[in-house]
């Protein structure tokens, strides 16, 4: 009889209880098993749904574009010079002058080359005043007079700038004019002014010559109540006078409403500012407490804003009218807000003594801004470009989709355009400084908005104790009686096998 | 480990009394700058920005929502406009059921000053404050169709105040009872913030329990820091008010705000001079300021520089050439100067979060102990 076979006393024949059908070996190794491949099996999808997606950047692009930089070429024309020396000498003093951190490849020519592309600057040698028009500039040549015209191209070409009045390129910009009266209950405030007939008297043909630089739109209010947050202090003329540190807290933002918050576009604030009439006529002080001339002042990067006492009625008349701005002091107060714009946009001045009858901006100071501005956007799109590269490496919970990863292809391709132009366009005519800017602007655009995308927003950081404190009662838990249970299945069957190979060597 | 933080903390310390005391020169020139115009202060933003957050909701977390407005109106009241200031509440005290003078929410117990009043602006309210939020402010990633209030539109110029209270402990801060930032995430984000170049300086002001650990891990550059309470101290709260039946401020927001109430649009005062009425005795726990990342020294830094929004001025129609020469003199560098430390001590210098090699080890001590569980319950399941 089997060893594993008793009999009961009553005849009826019992098994071993550990060969019995839901104690079978095989069936109970086959559930364990069936744990254990669900496990395995499980993992991938695991992995799968808690990983997160972060497509490959192309670095080695990016890096790439660090030895790119912008060269301007500038072609100056030389007309009604006789002498074919003086040409070579102003190559030779320019280039002394115009090192490489500007960017530019200054070449003179006569004017008998035929090969002068179109736009190039032309210098006329007439005696008189020196003046400025659109491309061209005239001036007295004479081989005494060369260096000082190297001195006047140079800051005509390359002008220094104020990088901390300018305000920061944007493809678009709000311009908020306003007319603000400090208390219009106290009388003789100003009622309206013609600001559609001011605007295109006076500014149009600036907003129309930026137009390939800027997408301007305009918004005007006038205010009837906008109080001063302090007391303009007396002086001894009757008049009221404001120090300079009255002047950095004047705009009282807190109860003035400026601009309208529509859109997110940059605003440029250009104020008109009406004293009540008991404090009139409102003076800027200068350092030393004397009423300076000037009734004018700029906020660096914000707008600007003028003061404007309305004389004084004399007694025979109503003195509590509201009266609209007369056009004298409309006309005034907007060439103010001409020379305030250009300023905050970064439109360089024409040096000193140079005349010009060019309406709003010559050639020379808007391809200088076009210069600045594309050499301004091209470093930023890189500098962008950088910081996604290295932000994606340095944070790794960060997910890079596929949004981001086209919009930084877009714009290497952008960058990449604009230094080294596509074979399609014609080689001999390098490509025109609005092309350039416009893929300097792209570039920027676009590097921006992958580096703003809403998605790559990293994942919360947890410690590394915060996950095993998580995973372990979860996994542990249930993985180690498997484990236990498997090994002890694995001993038991190796007993088994051994005892079965004993017992079978054995007989 | 230990033995290297000693050894960094007697570094720092020594480093910090070397260059303890100001040279000659410089108090004569501050003399004069103090005198001057707008010449005093030596930072060179132009424009200021807000972020305040109160991250914990409920009635009793009334002293909570208090220290957020009391700072949002210091803040408006020194020149930030509403639109450079992102207010962040997570509930509302003012129309709360609770609230026996409905509308208003009070700052001190004998209810004098509303600071709900009707010129406000709350910009996150209710259950929009969530981390995943002040993050997005922060990083300025966000959906395009969030509006312009909602979002911080600072630049390379700007200065940013980042006043954060709730509950909070060791390098945590809670929101809304049920998810927590910690000083990584802010950290990071601040990181994030300086790669673009969305700031020119923070001032990173903290009210929570153990608030000091919540800057402990920032490594960007131009951050000063202070926070209401050290490692395993808590912060209290100021005092009851009897009708309203709650605390209604903390002891650190108070007194900042009493130092506050002394400034106005113009004042000259700096931080060293607010980190220098820091009294313990009174706050009932130890303020900490950190500096290190903070390039100019704290005797220069004026409070307006981050709470006001004053701004640098240009004279003149045209610009003459002389004007913009003196507008130039008005932002030296300073670099060369002698760091003046202040009065409290300096927080420890920490460095960047662990490097990886003390990541690594921590994470394979724990297996190790996860491991070591595992074989003595499966030690005691083999024997039989």
């Amino acid at each position: 009889m089997p060893p594993h076979v008793h009999v009961h006393p009553d005849g009826t024949s019992l098994r071993d209880p550990s060969r019995l059908f839901y104690q079978s070996d095989s069936i109970r190794r086959l559930i364990i098993a069936s744990y254990w491949l669900f496990i395995i099996a499980a993992i991938p999808l695991w992995w799968h749904i808690t990983s997160i997606e972060r497509l490959s950047l192309p670095t080695a692009r990016v890096h790439a574009q660090a030895a790119n930089h912008l060269r301007f070429p500038v072609q100056i024309q030389l007309e009604n010079v006789q002498d074919s020396s003086i040409s070579t000498s102003l190559q030779k003093l320019l280039d002394d002058r115009i090192h490489k951190s500007h960017g530019l490849d200054v070449q003179v020519r006569q004017q008998s080359d035929p090969t002068n592309p179109s736009d190039s600057y032309v210098i006329r040698a007439a005696e008189g005043v020196p003046s400025a028009n659109e491309r061209s500039l005239t001036y007295p040549v004479r081989p005494a007079t060369l260096p000082n015209l190297a001195d006047l191209l140079t800051l005509l070409l390359a002008p220094p700038i104020d990088a901390h009045r300018v305000a920061q390129y944007s493809p678009r910009y709000r311009l908020a004019f306003t007319l603000l009266n400090e208390d219009a209950a106290a009388g003789g405030a100003i009622s309206g002014w013609d600001i559609s007939g001011a605007i295109s008297r006076h500014l149009s043909p600036i907003l129309t010559a930026l137009s390939v630089l800027h997408n301007f739109t305009i918004e005007s209010q006038v205010q009837f109540h906008a109080p001063l947050a302090f007391s303009p202090t007396p002086i001894q003329d009757g008049s009221y006078g404001l120090t300079q540190e009255d002047l950095t807290v004047f705009v009282n933002s807190a109860e003035w409403s400026l601009s309208s918050s529509v859109s997110n576009d940059p605003v440029l604030h250009f104020i008109v500012f009406v004293p009540s009439a008991s404090r009139r006529p409102l003076k800027i002080l200068d350092s030393n407490g004397l009423p300076s001339t000037s009734n004018a002042f700029l906020l660096p990067q914000w707008g600007g804003m003028v003061i404007y006492n309305p004389p004084t009625q004399d007694t025979n008349s109503n003195t509590n009218a509201n009266a609209p701005l007369p056009p004298s002091a409309l006309h005034s107060l907007f060439s103010t807000f001409a020379t305030q714009l250009l300023s905050l946009l970064g439109v360089p001045n024409l040096p000193g003594d140079l005349q010009t009858t060019t309406d709003a901006l010559t050639g020379w100071q808007l391809d200088a801004l076009l210069r600045r501005r594309t050499s301004e956007n091209a470093r930023g799109a890189y500098d962008t470009l950088q910081s996604i590269v290295k932000l994606v490496d340095q944070i790794e919970n960060m997910p890079v989709g596929q949004d981001v990863r086209g919009d930084v292809l877009d714009s290497l391709s952008a960058l990449e355009e604009m230094y080294t132009p596509s074979p399609s366009s014609p080689s001999s005519t390098p490509p025109s400084l609005t092309t350039t800017l416009h893929h300097s602007s792209t570039a920027l655009t676009l590097a921006s908005r992958a580096f703003f995308s809403p998605k790559m927003l990293a994942l919360l950081y947890f410690p590394a104790e915060h996950k095993y404190a998580v995973y372990s009662p979860l996994f542990a838990s249930a993985t180690i009686p498997l484990a236990a249970a498997a090994i002890r299945e694995v001993v038991a069957w190796r007993k088994g096998r051994r005892e079965r190979e004993g017992a079978g060597g054995g007989q | 480990m230990f033995s290297r933080l000693l050894l960094l903390f007697l570094f720092s310390w020594t480093w910090g009394t070397l260059a303890a005391t100001p040279s000659h020169e410089q108090i004569v020139g501050d003399f004069f700058n103090k005198n001057g115009a707008s010449g005093g202060s030596t930072s060179n933003h132009t424009n200021n920005w807000a972020v305040l957050v109160c991250s914990s909701r409920y009635w009793f977390n009334y002293r909570h929502m208090a220290n957020a407005l009391g700072m949002y109106r210091t803040v408006k009241r020194l020149g930030i406009p509403d639109s450079n200031i992102i207010l962040m509440l997570a509930d509302d005290a003012a129309c709360n059921a609770r609230n026996r003078f409905p509308g208003s929410v009070y700052a001190n117990p004998g209810r004098g000053l509303d600071l709900y009043g009707d010129n406000i602006e709350v910009d996150y309210r209710g259950y929009e404050v969530t981390v995943e939020n002040f993050i997005r402010v922060l990083t300025g990633r966000m959906e395009p169709s969030v509006p312009r209030s909602k979002r911080l539109l600072s630049d390379a110029s700007s200065n940013i105040f980042v006043y954060m209270t709730g509950h909070g402990g060791n390098e945590f801060l809670k929101f809304q009872d049920n998810e927590e930032i910690s000083a990584f995430d802010i950290a990071d984000a601040f990181e994030q913030m300086w790669q673009k170049k969305r700031y020119n300086e923070i001032f990173f002001m903290i009210d929570t329990c153990q608030a000091n650990t919540m800057y402990s891990k920032f490594y960007s550059p131009n951050i000063l820091a202070t926070g209401s309470s050290k490692l395993d101290q808590n912060s209290y709260s100021y005092e009851n008010d009897n009708d309203l039946g709650i605390s209604v401020i903390d002891r650190f927001t108070h007194y900042v705000l009493e130092f506050m109430e002394r400034i106005n649009k113009t004042s000259h005062e700096s931080m060293a001079d607010l980190f220098a009425y820091y009294d313990p005795v009174k706050i009932h726990s130890d303020p900490g300021v950190r500096s290190d990342l903070f390039r100019r020294p704290l005797s220069e830094v004026r409070i307006t520089d981050f709470l006001g929004g004053v701004a640098q001025v240009e004279v003149g129609e045209g610009v003459p050439v002389d004007t913009a020469a003196v507008g130039e003199d008005q932002w030296p560098l300073q670099g060369e100067s002698p760091a003046v430390p202040p009065v409290l001590p300096v927080a420890e210098n920490t460095q960047e979060r662990v490097g990886d090699l003390g990541g690594g080890w921590r994470g394979m001590r724990a297996w190790g102990g996860v491991l070591l569980i595992g074989g003595l319950v499966g030690w005691v399941g083999f024997r039989s």
